[in-house]
């Protein structure tokens, strides 16, 4: 696993061809006509482009899994080999003080030029004592290596809005990135985990244009995060034509029919699941039959959920234990609780005036 | 009796009340449908689109309804004396006393009430919430009906959080709306009987009446 700190020359195990295949992904997820290309691809391997230092606070490793694990190695290769991965504790060699000295001498050689990414939520609670890497908490880390970057990638639903740490009741005060950093540039690239064609896309438009793509008002790049993902369900139709799976595995389900009623999220989410899709085998959890959970959202844990339903179960301030899935059903008991009271206010007028007689009033 | 014929409500309202009337009809019944559709086809190779149309009825009626609420708007400041919300909203001691009247009137412990040629002040304070509610319904339908908008992507995102969190506020004041019209029928039914004075005729004629003081 020490490939990574080859230079572009000694890294010989991604072909020209994979490689061009991988910037050619990137070119496209992004919107780039073919002819940017070679401009990508010169950025890419450029010997100027700036090293990167990878964070991981509270997180599972799942977002670099899902660049390490992908079936087709180019996506995963490029991101690993032909940028300077200087710091990544998943992936590098170095440990203890060997790492942390890499980890050093990058921040100091490279100060207001390396782009740093982040992976987690970040503890906050109790001084961020939740989340210690080399005795000193996530917070302090992160507060030390960020004023220095040229620009922070924070990747995953952890570092861009907390995920599932950040999840009600939020034992440990957990956030995203953007809630303890100001002054250095923040793209999010949220997901549980994110398509990483989003990641390289963003790393390549910032080596070869020299400043991030367009954001979204939540921080994301609007080449992945600009529409939601109902708009470009390959269920779409049948969602339009009433056609649905009402339970799992019935003869909707089979027909390929629209998950909405199953819970699915698509319609609440934005991404570009169903065009960039995920393993390199064109598939993501709607082809395969399963609705979208909304994980790119910010508090996708509390607002989703129940995942398999299409209300959220959002605990609303003040009502005591809270309204939860059921605002439906509650809708109908307050609308019976009325009802009833309609008719007791009507009885007690037509019993007073029974009671008091018909007094009808001089009429001309 | 004599009876004095006052001019109460101008054709803008009396079509603004229709408009906004007709429109949560039609919201309320194709917004139910959207969220839990209950016809299911099972049928391939024709186009009925049910879903499509659904959405097509909600739009076109949230934009009825959207324009309802801006001529109401216009109203509350540039109406005629009943529409303005001096008259109405609980502004004023005047009208502060009025809302307490009008409760005792409603539960029979007065007969009497405080009578208005507008709205009362219990049924004003309520049309005040209901327009706040209709703003809130408006911002979350438009923020879901143009996602890719970074103009009410931000204010979405401001007033009500991602677009789950909004299309569940979205849901929530629905219910709203029902519950006002259930109440808001019963109780100009309950004045029409109560008090002689036009009510019901009079959001169809503009016309109400009030006994001549002799």
């Amino acid at each position: 696993m020490s490939r990574q700190f080859h230079n572009k020359e000694a890294a010989t195990d991604v072909s020209r061809r994979g490689f061009i295949k991988g910037c050619t992904i990137a070119a496209a997820a992004m919107g780039l006509s073919e002819s940017m290309v070679p401009k990508l691809v010169e950025a890419a391997t450029s010997p100027t482009r700036p090293p990167v230092v990878w964070l991981h606070f509270q997180e599972c490793t799942g977002c670099t899994e899902t660049l390490l694990r992908a079936s087709h190695p180019d996506v995963g290769s490029l991101i690993l080999d032909t940028i300077s991965l200087d710091y990544h504790e998943t992936v590098m060699a170095a440990a203890g003080h060997q790492a942390e000295k890499s980890l050093h001498d990058t921040i100091e050689k490279y100060e207001g030029k390396f782009l740093l990414v982040v992976e987690g939520g970040i503890p906050t609670k109790d001084g961020g004592i939740y989340c210690q890497i080399a005795g000193k908490t996530a917070m302090a880390i992160l507060a030390e290596v960020a004023p220095k970057a040229a620009a922070i990638i924070a990747i995953g639903t952890c570092a861009t809005f907390g995920g599932i740490q950040a999840a009600q009741p939020n034992p440990t005060g957990a956030v995203g990135v953007k809630d303890l950093v100001q002054g250095t540039p923040i793209v999010n690239i949220s997901g549980c985990p994110p398509n990483p064609v989003n990641f390289l896309g963003t790393v390549l438009h910032y080596l070869t244009f020299k400043r991030l793509p367009a954001l979204d008002k939540l921080g994301r790049p609007r080449f992945a995060y600009g529409r939601k993902i109902h708009d470009h369900c390959e269920r779409r139709a049948h969602f339009d034509e009433g056609r649905f799976a009402e339970v799992f595995g019935d003869e909707g389900h089979k027909q390929g029919y629209c998950l909405y009623k199953v819970g699915c999220k698509g319609p609440e989410t934005y991404a570009n699941c169903p065009s960039a899709r995920f393993n390199d085998v064109g598939v993501w959890p709607v082809s395969v039959g399963h609705g979208c959970v909304g994980c790119t959202e910010p508090n996708f844990w509390d607002s989703m959920t129940p995942f398999y339903e299409r209300l959220p179960g959002v605990n609303i301030p003040g009502s005591g234990e809270g309204i939860v899935t059921g605002a439906g059903s509650a809708g109908k008991k307050i609308l019976g609780v009325t009802a009833a009271a309609v008719g007791i206010h009507a009885a007690v007028g037509i019993g007073k005036k029974v009671l008091k007689g018909n007094k009808s009033e001089d009429q001309e | 009796m004599l009876y004095v014929q006052h001019h109460a409500w101008s054709i803008l309202l009396r079509l603004y009340h229709w408009c906004f009337a007709l429109s949560i009809v039609a919201l309320v019944t194709t917004g139910l449908y959207i969220n839990a559709p209950w016809t299911n086809t099972m049928i391939e190779g024709s186009s009925s689109f049910p879903m499509a149309t659904m959405r097509y009825i909600h739009f076109i009626a949230g934009f009825v309804f959207t324009g309802a609420i801006l001529a109401r708007l216009y109203l509350l400041f540039f109406g005629n004396k009943q529409e303005r919300f001096w008259d109405f909203l609980p502004v004023t001691p005047k009208n502060i006393k009025n809302v307490f009247e009008t409760l005792k009137l409603y539960s029979y412990i007065s007969d009497k009430g405080d009578h208005r040629i507008g709205h009362n002040v219990l049924a004003g304070t309520i049309y005040g919430l209901t327009f706040l509610a209709a703003a809130a319904q408006l911002t979350s339908g438009f923020y879901m009906l143009y996602p890719e908008s970074l103009a009410w992507q931000g204010w979405g995102l401001m007033l009500f959080g991602t677009q789950q969190e909004a299309r569940f506020i979205h849901h929530l004041l629905m219910w709203y709306f029902i519950l006002f019209a259930v109440a808001h029928l019963y109780l100009v039914i309950w004045n029409d009987v109560k008090t002689k004075e036009g009510l019901v005729s009079s959001i169809f004629n503009g016309t109400k009446y009030e006994p001549k003081k002799l």
